[in-house]
């Protein structure tokens, strides 16, 4: 059998999964045994040849991600989007929450570390787009990989997917089902709130490794949270952050949760945590119903 | 899916204003349009029920009166019970609002009317696409009444079922009450009563209420279990038995706090629940015994069917999606969603399920939905909604609950008050329905501003719907207003279910305010 054609690139990420894709370390032998890849950013090949399959990690958010894109999807029979900032524009899509002035001054000029800073205009300088964008939200893309970043054994899971021509799987149901943590209060079907309080998981003086955040009175977007990521951040004591995204019934993952938490935590103290946008659309905002701020 | 739409002209009334032959002309793409005089005499029935068969229809749209004509009225029960006869499932009989939410508030505009009208067919046929068939149950009634209220008129309805050879259960907080200065008439009935071994008292409060017509489980105080065909209210005028009856029976409540019947004209003991009865306070003793009488006729006739139909408009869960984590679980109030202890994911209790939808959106992953209306058909709806476009004004969101909004806006139409046609009604079962993704949705598809209509404070036929719609749609606004959408344009209003004209001032004084926003 002849080997699959791969090419890889990023746009605007961190990496992440590239690196999880080499985190499959010794299994990634028998896989080049079934797929070449013949451009990534690993052997460092400027042009984009033709393959069967072109992987895109990160996010469209200047001209460049989106001239890279487009050439990807002209020279690969399948495209897939690896990886959060791909598949929901990822936590670069917080930018959307602001105009692209005030952030480009933020960046060069209102900032703590510049003196007599300026906006850079060179035209061999990519142009931030107004929007940061999700890749099928520019490009057709033929498969799907969530995550922040996704396991090493998702990726192995989608590329055997990807080989033998099979739709990838991606698991349908809410972290809550891989969260191995105890629920003591979240089935007793008494209308009362989990805690009396919202906290900060630094605030608390013990976190209890096997309850329920929620339980805890810290928030923790599980619930609102595709599965898949094998729990990793819980299962470190950490709430999860969401990076996996909505499921697939859900549109929004800020609105869901914020419709869940209604009748579990006190809304009271929900009101006046911080940051209660960004918390529940930090990874998905570029495809949120209303994916970014309305111009003035 | 062959779907059939029956526009009335309101024997002239509706027609006058909107241009019903106009909207029957632009159905053609698997619509059966027919244009009908009215659709509640005896005629318009069977021409409606041979069309079913004839094209053999599987949906149906009735464009005319209110929905509140088809629940409170025998006319409107009937072409109802004739459509499900003819096989069209419940869930696809849809109906239109085009008299007292279109010709009559906008009887000065009628091209404007005839366009919105055309939009709200459109909603309804949506609809009736995008359902999907509910489930039927029935149930052989139980020939057992339970009384709350050994009032006078309690005592008189009791005696008429035990003549009839029920079992009666009188429930109440006192001993034998409310007599008054009746005791020389209402004693002797007291007495047979006492006598009768099918009779039995208990002081005691009720714990729990749960199930449907026909077969009604109540527990009181001590674990006694009660059960049921039907419940008599005869309450009289005792305001903290009704507040603590309230949670349980979630019967319509009026501005005073008393328990109130579906019509005082056409449902005179009936309520919005299917086999609670009310006898509500009278002025004699006369008119408590008939409508005492008419209580136990109405429940003798119930249970005395050799089955009850019961459609499961109630909340389901896609156990592909369900992960468990127990968010419907603190939310539903009726205790209705249980957590599987095998599979760890959640279920629906049927008998305690009231289809209200609060669970469903609470539910962080839309594993759950509503049966009557789906998620896809509200975020379609607000779509179709969104495509009027008033000449003048702004274009409102208009989220009515179907126990106070949807009443009220209907009563500012028969009471003559005109509003913008800009106001775009959505009804919701309860506003605990009315999922913050919605709201967004509006604002993307071009409204100027969102109105939910819920009911005051301790009206919520549903207990926390109108609590818990507060608390999302207030958290909500840091999203708007992280979007740049000013939360001023999202109002909540409590209303009560004849607050016409407090809607339609609310809706006129909002329309203004967006106006100077520079949002019309």
């Amino acid at each position: 059998m002849a080997k699959v054609k791969v090419a890889t690139g990023i746009l605007q990420g961190c990496f992440g999964c590239h690196m999880a894709l080499l985190d499959l370390h010794e299994d990634l032998i028998p896989l080049l045994v079934a797929i070449d890849i013949v451009r990534s950013p690993i052997n460092d090949v400027k042009e984009v040849p033709e393959v069967d399959l072109g992987i895109l990690d990160g996010a469209i958010c200047n001209t460049e991600n989106e001239a890279v894109a487009k050439e990807f999807r002209l020279k690969s029979k399948k495209i897939l989007a690896l990886g959060t900032c791909a598949c929901m524009g990822g936590i670069n899509g917080l930018r959307n929450l602001h105009d692209l002035d005030t952030v480009l001054k933020r960046s060069y000029v209102k900032n703590e570390s510049t003196v007599e800073g300026f906006i850079p205009t060179s035209p061999d300088i990519p142009q931030m787009l107004p929007h940061v964008k999700a890749l099928h939200q520019v490009i057709d893309v033929d498969y799907a990989l969530p995550g922040c970043p996704p396991t090493p054994a998702m990726i192995m899971g989608a590329l055997l997917d990807i080989i033998n021509n099979r739709e990838i799987k991606i698991p349908s149901k809410n972290l809550c089902h891989e969260c191995t943590r105890t629920h003591e209060q979240m089935y007793i079907p008494r209308r009362e709130f989990v805690t009396d309080s919202v906290t900060n998981i630094m605030e608390l003086d013990e976190i209890n490794e096997e309850r329920c955040f929620l339980e805890q009175g810290v928030l923790c977007m599980g619930p609102a949270t595709r599965e898949g990521c094998e729990a990793r951040c819980v299962k470190g004591n950490t709430p999860c952050r969401g990076c996996m995204g909505p499921g697939p019934d859900a549109l929004e993952q800020g609105a869901k949760m914020i419709n869940a938490l209604a009748s579990v935590l006190p809304a009271g103290g929900l009101m006046f945590m911080e940051d209660v946008v960004g918390v529940g659309y930090r990874y998905s905002l570029p495809v949120s119903i209303y994916p970014h701020r309305e111009a003035k | 899916m062959n779907i059939g739409l029956f526009l009335s002209e309101g024997d002239g009334d509706i027609s006058k204003v909107v241009d019903v032959k106009y909207i029957a002309g632009e159905h053609t793409n698997g619509v059966t349009a027919r244009v009908l005089g009215n659709l509640h005499s005896a005629a318009s029935h069977s021409a409606i029920v041979q069309e079913v068969k004839d094209k053999k229809l599987e949906g149906v749209v009735l464009a005319g009166e209110s929905p509140l004509f088809y629940k409170k009225t025998r006319n409107g029960e009937l072409l109802l019970s004739l459509l499900y006869a003819a096989g069209i499932n419940p869930n696809r009989v849809v109906i239109t609002n085009l008299r007292e939410q279109v010709s009559m508030p906008h009887r000065s505009a009628p091209n404007e009317a005839t366009l919105k009208a055309k939009v709200l067919v459109d909603v309804s046929i949506e609809k009736v696409r995008l359902s999907k068939e509910v489930d039927l149950i029935e149930v052989s009634p139980r020939r057992a009444v339970t009384v709350i209220g050994t009032t006078a008129a309690g005592l008189f309805a009791a005696q008429r079922l035990l003549a009839r050879n029920f079992q009666v259960d009188f429930i109440d907080r006192e001993e034998v009450r409310d007599l008054k200065n009746l005791k020389d008439q209402v004693l002797p009935t007291l007495a047979a009563i006492r006598e009768n071994p099918n009779a039995r008292f208990h002081i005691s409060k009720i714990t729990d209420f749960y199930g449907y017509a026909g077969n009604f489980r109540i527990n009181l105080e001590g674990d006694k279990r009660l059960r049921a065909g039907g419940v008599i209210v005869a309450i009289g005028d005792d305001l903290k038995f009704t507040s603590e009856l309230y949670p349980f029976l979630r019967l319509e409540r009026d501005e005073r706090g008393f328990f109130k019947t579906l019509s005082s004209a056409t449902a005179v003991t009936e309520t919005v629940q299917q086999g609670i009865f009310l006898i509500p306070e009278q002025q004699s003793l006369a008119l408590s015994i008939a409508m005492a009488d008419s209580a136990a006729m109405s429940c003798d006739a119930l249970l005395s069917r050799n089955a009850i139909r019961h459609e499961l408009f109630v909340s389901q869960v896609d156990e592909a999606v369900c992960g468990g984590c127990g968010t419907c679980i603190k939310t539903c109030i009726f205790r209705a969603a249980e957590i599987d202890p095998a599979k760890k994911l959640s279920s629906t209790n049927i008998k305690r399920c009231v289809g209200c939808g609060n669970c469903v959106s609470a539910c962080p992953t839309g594993a759950r939905d509503q049966i009557s209306a789906s998620t896809k058909y509200y975020l379609s709806a607000i779509k179709i909604l969104a495509s009027y476009k008033p000449p003048t004004g702004a274009k409102l969101l208009y989220v009515i609950c179907e126990g106070c909004g949807y009443p009220s806006l209907d009563y500012a139409g028969t009471t003559g008050l005109e509003y913008p046609t800009g106001v775009m009604p959505l009804s919701v079962r309860c506003a605990g329905r009315l999922d913050t993704q919605f709201i967004l949705e509006a604002f993307k598809e071009g409204f100027s501003g969102v109105v939910i209509c819920k009911c005051k404070d301790d009206h919520c036929l549903n207990i926390v719907g109108n609590t818990d719609l507060d608390r999302r749609a207030n958290l909500f606004r840091a999203v708007l207003s992280s979007r740049g959408i000013s939360p001023d344009r999202l109002r909540i209003f409590g209303v009560s279910d004849c607050d016409g004209a407090s809607c339609v001032t609310s809706a006129v004084e909002f329309m203004n305010y967006l106006k100077t926003m520079g949002r019309a």
